[in-house]
């Protein structure tokens, strides 16, 4: 990685825990910010597949989907921007389907790499547990609608933590001749 | 390519070449090894693991996308089974973004080649086959990139299948389906292929996986539109380029016996470094090699020759050759494990994955080096680290940095 890369990397995660401790403190005012965060997600999808589109794909065969593909995104990010009231209630069916889905994955694979005879499973599998409950919470505390921002706070604090780290970690590769 | 070529037909062109029964035993294991060694394999062992050479499916599944694990999936992939062939390409009216992914576009012949087999001379038999292993997926692997990319490795609808009837050609559309544990039915040219993924960077866009196994097969005649081909068709013929992979080598493998010393008409190029790079200026020729190489000061450099085969080799056994090549089947591991034990004499025992893990796991902590499987992980690393540092070198951070430790070789 280059220097830059590692700086992005660490502003990055740094500004995600900032994010992510202000949704952990302030639950009830962070209801918006998620929403907020949704609809910007979807901007900078939008806005990242015109830029692939105009630097990579125009020179693609079949380029011009991701064309299309970014006009419909932006569409999306408008929408979802001027929503100003969703029940709670579907943001938490949304990440308990997710996790719920991400940890039954993790633990199949986690599964096959022990049966593989690596030793690397654990990590795998310890995810794999952690989604499935998050998902099972999400479903529990169903009446308490902050739970939702809980959930995504912490999401953010281990994302931010892993770009945190990943900026650390060495990647040169040592060769020998 | 599968089994039957870098392991069969390693060993048979490593016989032509040469070496002994039992060398040549070694040198196809090698080959053949370089696409099990995966992490999960090296892990089981407690060897180090970036000498995987390979990625299991489930590897790839968890590989990250982000900048680290790019780096790590080209670094493996762009080493040992896409190879690049012009690091240099140029292509006007295209982003510096798009051109470092169409400079990793494998193919035969390219200066990294020449590097790779320089890079076994002197070194293990097991060296050797993983410099064979890179050599022969050069030709199968053409046209596509050992890194994620839509933009480069996707494939569409217009991809026709030449069949030889009665002695016409004839044009059949192939079908892909995702299915992986379907097997490719050969019979109604349906194959399995990996899941269109719109994102650039997905796994799904690695090398040759939208055209699934069908670039493998030796038989395969086939023409399509690459996304990277400005519209123009290309047409891919497999049985020709098996076989060009096939006598290069055993002119490759001549070479890093010290059969082709200069001063043969074939010979490679000899050079008595100054260490400031030297400049290798071949005769006019297709695959002569015109550039300037870092080198040792002092150091007798020995360049290898691109674009040369082994003329013998096809005059003497070439109808053979091309009888097994163009056999439609789905593996020819029993055609060439015959041809092999006509030429040798001696009975080419099947490939064992776990031959020489014993060997390595009950080693001394020194002597694991001195294992079959130590001077395999010496050799892969030695490869993909001068593989990483090329395309460092040109510019190109698809693969990291990489550092250079001089080791003593082990022979």
């Amino acid at each position: 990685m280059t220097r830059f890369q590692r700086g992005k990397l660490l502003v990055g995660g740094t500004i995600m825990l900032a994010v992510a401790g202000v949704m952990l403190f302030l639950p009830n005012v962070t209801y918006n910010l998620i929403m907020l965060f949704l609809g910007l997600g979807f901007l900078v999808s939008a806005v990242s597949m015109l830029w692939y589109y105009f630097t990579m794909a125009r020179y693609m065969v079949g380029g011009k989907m991701t064309l299309y593909k970014g006009i419909i995104f932006a569409d999306f990010a408008l929408l979802t921007l001027s929503l100003t009231d969703v029940p709670r209630l579907y943001i938490l069916l949304y990440l308990a389907v997710i996790h719920g889905f991400s940890g039954i994955i993790e633990i199949l694979r986690a599964r096959e790499a022990r049966l593989n005879g690596t030793k690397r499973f654990k990590l795998k599998l310890i995810h794999g547990i952690v989604n499935v409950v998050i998902a099972l919470s999400c479903i529990i505390f169903v009446k308490n609608t902050n739970t939702a921002v809980f959930i995504y706070g912490i999401g953010l604090v281990y994302s931010a933590l892993c770009k945190i780290t990943t900026a650390f970690r060495r990647t040169t590769f040592i060769y020998i001749q | 390519m599968q089994e039957d070529f870098h392991y069969y037909a390693t060993y048979c062109a490593a016989y032509l070449a040469g070496y002994s029964h039992e060398e040549s035993l070694e040198i196809a294991y090698s080959a053949q090894f370089v696409d099990l060694c995966s992490r999960t394999f090296l892990s089981k062992i407690g060897a180090p693991l970036n000498a995987a050479t390979t990625q299991l499916q489930l590897e790839m599944m968890d590989a990250r996308t982000d900048i680290i694990g790019l780096q790590d999936i080209t670094r493996i992939w762009a080493a040992f089974h896409f190879l690049p062939q012009d690091l240099y390409a140029q292509k006007p009216r295209r982003s510096k973004r798009y051109m470092q992914k169409y400079r990793l576009i494998c193919g035969p012949n390219g200066d990294l080649l020449a590097k790779t087999v320089e890079n076994a001379r002197g070194k293990s038999l097991q060296h050797v086959g993983i410099a064979m292993h890179v050599l022969a997926d050069t030709w199968a692997h053409r046209y596509f990139a050992g890194t994620p990319s839509l933009v480069i490795n996707n494939t569409e609808h217009d991809f026709v299948e030449l069949l030889d009837v009665d002695g016409e050609q004839v044009e059949r559309p192939v079908k892909f389906r995702h299915s992986p544990t379907a097997a490719d039915d050969l019979e109604n040219g349906i194959y399995t292929n990996s899941l269109f993924q719109g994102n650039e960077n997905s796994i799904m866009n690695l090398g040759h996986g939208r055209a699934g196994h069908f670039p493998d097969y030796s038989f395969a005649k086939y023409r399509y539109m690459p996304a990277w081909g400005d519209y123009q068709e290309i047409e891919k013929d497999n049985p020709a380029d098996y076989e060009k992979a096939f006598a290069q080598m055993v002119y490759a493998m001549k070479f890093l016996r010290g059969e082709l010393e200069p001063g043969a008409s074939s010979a490679g190029v000899e050079n008595i470094c100054s260490g400031r790079g030297a400049e290798v200026r071949g005769a006019a020729g297709e695959g002569e090699r015109i550039g300037s190489y870092s080198c040792i000061q002092g150091a007798r450099c020995v360049f290898f020759r691109t674009g040369k085969y082994d003329e013998e080799v096809l005059d003497k056994y070439g109808a053979r050759i091309r009888e097994i090549l163009t056999k439609r089947q789905l593996i020819a591991s029993d055609d060439w494990k015959r041809f092999g034990e006509e030429l040798s004499g001696h009975t080419v025992e099947d490939f064992d994955i776990e031959k020489y893990q014993e060997q390595y796991v009950n080693a001394t902590k020194d002597g694991k080096d001195k294992t079959f499987i130590g001077k395999f992980i010496r050799g892969a690393i030695s490869q993909k680290g001068m593989v990483t540092e090329e395309i460092h070198k040109s510019g190109n951070m698809h693969a990291g940095f990489s550092k250079l430790k001089r080791v003593r070789a082990l022979g």
